[in-house]
């Protein structure tokens, strides 16, 4: 495991396109809120130019919402599609400069190749967990009042659903990589799925007929989705009176999970038997 | 060049049976090899022959369809394979990372320590650019650093597919040169090549391969003095003719003016035939033995299969 590790972690850390990709992910996960809270705030104060009765001011980073909230915009599809991305990269490349085969060839086994690949996986959504998990500390810490720190842990749950998120997305992207193991073609099919083929489904599932079952709600990449479902803006909320996620539940938990334990073992199976 | 036979007869590497059928192509039709430690062994066949399909299959990249292979008489594993270094068809390295960087996640695989680089860098000739990217390499370098890797930790074997493809005049000598270098050091070599002449020059057993068939395998020397022809003549070149046709092992033969070339069934020292000539009363006043090159042999051996 630990010699696994290591392998991997000589392939990663010199690689230029990581640390952008990387980069890039929390970019635009900073546009991403920046935007929403302009947004929001210049719609409340359109809504309060033509209203007598005052909408309050968003307020994004405040415990304990500010976990739910943070977390909710680092998991949208279009910006949790940059690591997936990523894992895609590091996947195809060892097919595309035949490392694979030398590594197999240099005494690894088919399964310690995965092995290390997931490793991978679980370090970047750990890494990517713990920095989230900082910011997001430090966010609230300077935007809090003092009356608002007896409740600062209250929706820390939303850190480990944000593991499992980001956990599950690369999941689908190992599998992509594995499967499709051509590096345009594998970003392109992983892109085009998740930003409109699983989109149109889910609008097409959704039509009325269908809205008593909530099929839709269980299609892979809306179930890591629905993890964090929506920011939490209270005072807005509430005068809205819109009922907002208070909680990860654990069965939207173990949906995306059970996807996940599927296609690893596929990949699995395939790449067993397939020739490298 | 000549090599010195087997030192003992330990079989580092067994097929038995191997199979692996590509669609309509049969790759490698039912191959039984067996390959010594010690012998520097050539995989011989034009291209698509399935010289290396064999090797993948022995190197776990290629599942066969049929048959089996030993490795230092065991089951074939992930150990097995680290005492096995490879070079199969183009050198596979991380584009981005230095030379020395790749030679870490090669030994890193392998379990074996850092300390060996400097050594197969220094054998390459590749210690200057230890610390460039793999990217920045000639193709000649690039060759001769996957050979570096494959040398890590003294590999009891090294295999080697097609190792002066595409490289410069320049680049084939120094890989030949350094192949026998390590080949001097009693590593066990397995050479798939298409060249005839590389073969010839490197090799001491070779297996000849056509459409995934085994052709013939053997000790190269053996192949190379098959000397089943022998020029004479004889001043009396009737009786000459009378006498060489009464040879046990006389197959045919064609006559110029000047002398006459006897074709035997098998192997034929010059010696005994002039001691036969001799004992018949026949005092040859020329005797050469015309060995046929391997090409010439291979040629025959493609040809008596089609």
């Amino acid at each position: 495991m630990n010699r696994l590790l290591k392998i991997e972690l000589k392939k990663i850390l010199t690689y230029k396109t990581f640390w952008i990709v990387i980069g890039l992910y929390f970019l635009f996960l900073a546009l991403g809120i920046m935007l929403a809270e302009f947004m929001i705030n210049s719609m409340v104060a359109d809504i309060n130019k033509r209203f007598p009765i005052p909408f309050p001011k968003a307020v994004l980073y405040t415990f304990p919402d500010i976990w739910q909230n943070i977390t909710f915009f680092a998991s949208i599809r279009f910006v949790l599609i940059f690591p997936a991305i990523l894992v895609i990269i590091l996947i195809t490349n060892e097919f595309a400069n035949k490392t694979i085969r030398q590594n197999i060839i240099n005494g690894m086994s088919k399964a310690e190749f995965l092995v290390s690949k997931l490793l991978v996986i679980v370090m970047m959504s750990l890494a990517v967990t713990i920095i989230i998990a900082g910011v997001v500390f430090f966010l609230g810490i300077t935007h809090t009042d003092m009356q608002g720190f007896a409740v600062v842990f209250r929706k820390m749950v939303f850190i480990p659903g944000f593991f499992v998120q980001m956990l599950t997305i690369l999941c689908y992207a190992f599998f992509f990589g594995f499967l499709i193991r051509n590096t345009g073609l594998a970003i392109a099919l992983f892109t085009l799925y998740t930003i409109i083929i699983e989109p149109i489904i889910y609008f097409l599932l959704k039509a009325p007929f269908m809205f008593e079952n909530k099929i839709y709600t269980y299609l892979p990449v809306n179930s890591v989705i629905r993890i964090a479902e929506y920011p939490a803006i209270p005072k807005l909320m509430g005068v809205l009176n819109f009922q907002a996620q208070s909680t990860v539940s654990l069965v939207a938990v173990l949906v995306p999970l059970g996807y996940s334990a599927i296609m690893l073992g596929i990949v699995y199976w395939i790449v067993k038997r397939k020739d490298l | 060049m000549t090599r010195p036979p087997q030192q003992n007869m330990e079989t580092i590497l067994t097929i038995n049976g191997l199979s692996k059928r590509y669609g309509k192509i049969q790759a490698v039709r039912n191959l039984e090899v067996g390959i010594g430690r010690g012998a520097v062994f050539g995989i011989l066949g034009p291209n698509g022959s399935g010289k290396s399909t064999t090797l993948g299959m022995v190197l776990d990249l290629v599942t066969p369809d049929s048959g089996s292979f030993e490795w230092f008489g065991q089951k074939p594993s992930k150990e097995s394979r680290k005492r096995i270094g490879a070079v199969i068809e183009t050198p596979n390295f991380y584009p981005y990372l230095s030379a020395e960087m790749n030679l870490r996640i090669v030994a890193d695989i392998k379990g074996y320590g850092h300390d060996d680089i400097d050594r197969v860098l220094e054998t390459v000739s590749l210690s200057e650019r230890r610390h460039s990217k793999f990217k920045t390499f000639s193709f000649g370098m690039r060759q001769r650093l996957a050979v570096a890797s494959a040398m890590l930790g003294n590999p009891e074997v090294l295999i080697l597919d097609e190792p002066t493809n595409g490289l410069d005049p320049q680049g084939i000598a120094q890989m030949r040169e350094i192949i026998l270098k390590v080949a001097a050091e009693g590593i066990t070599i397995i050479l798939a090549s298409h060249l005839l002449d590389e073969v010839q020059k490197i090799c001491s057993h070779v297996v000849v391969l056509s459409k995934g068939k085994k052709l013939f395998s053997g000790p190269v020397d053996k192949v190379l003095a098959v000397s089943d022809c022998i020029e004479v003549a004889a001043a009396d070149r009737t009786r000459l003719a009378e006498v060489i046709a009464a040879h046990p092992k006389f197959k045919s033969m064609t006559t110029t003016d000047e002398i006459c070339l006897a074709y035997f069934t098998s192997d034929v020292r010059p010696a005994d035939i002039n001691t036969f000539m001799h004992e018949k009363g026949i005092v040859l006043s020329h005797l050469a033995e015309r060995k046929r090159s391997l090409e010439q042999h291979f040629l025959a051996l493609l040809q008596e299969n089609q």
